[in-house]
């Protein structure tokens, strides 16, 4: 699992000037996240051995962890996009 | 390498350089990072196996100034498949049955990590290159 991106930086030009500009710290949303995590994995726990002992075979402490690698996985995302009048930039790092 | 990205994007944003030239900056900013992140030794073998691709890259180059450039890492693909396990089984029949009616027959259930490993070793050999009649270029590939 990938570490979570830091970063997401989003510019919007028009007219070739800078009209937007955002450089947004995720870094600081991961503590929180990260609590959230944690209790949410603690409470999935819990359910996953009474749903083990009646048989059922899925985990949702494993959904909880595969919803977190996808986040890692976003790092590195790109998106340019240009028109005519506006152009958009939104990079995850 | 990052911060090269970024500059190039910026200058495209800004309309210091065009559209085609912000594609070959990239595609040169990312044979450098592959060659310097290959190990000393590294020659590809003959049967053309090597690295797994990193990203899947989306290029559209219009006439008319519309232009697309995306950047997606294939490591979504990978995580994505690993949430296709928790989709309920009669859902499951069902994306596949509508799947298959729309020309993709594949079992998503039975598709197993070595199967993705190996279409994403494959992909490295993909590139798609569309030339429209109006002049627009699509281009997608994986690197």
């Amino acid at each position: 699992m990938k570490v979570p991106p830091y970063a997401l930086r989003i510019r919007i030009v028009e007219q070739e000037r800078t009209r937007f500009r955002l450089w947004f710290p995720l870094f600081l949303l991961w503590p929180l996240v990260l609590v959230f995590v944690i209790l949410t994995l603690v409470v999935t726990a819990i359910v996953d051995v009474f749903r083990l002992l009646a048989g059922a075979r899925k985990s949702y402490s494993r959904l909880v962890v595969a919803c977190l690698a996808i986040v890692g996985e976003t790092r590195g995302t790109e998106v340019f996009v240009q028109d005519k009048s506006r152009t958009v930039v939104v990079t995850v790092r | 390498m990052s911060e090269e990205r970024d500059r190039i994007l910026d200058l495209l944003a800004v309309g210091k350089i065009t559209a085609e030239e912000a594609g070959r900056l990239l595609d040169a900013v990312e044979s450098r990072r592959r060659q310097t992140e290959a190990a000393p030794a590294s020659v590809v073998p003959e049967n053309g196996s090597g690295e797994t691709p990193k990203y899947i890259f989306v290029k559209v180059l219009s006439v008319k100034g519309d232009n697309v450039n995306i950047k997606v890492p294939l490591g979504l693909v990978r995580a994505g498949l690993k949430l296709t396990s928790f989709i309920p089984q009669p859902a499951m029949e069902q994306i596949n049955k509508s799947m298959g009616e729309h020309g993709m027959s594949m079992d998503l259930l039975n598709f197993k990590s070595e199967d993705l490993e190996e279409l994403l070793q494959a992909l490295r050999e993909m590139e798609i290159d569309v030339d429209a009649a109006n002049g627009d270029n699509v281009r997608v590939y994986a690197a």
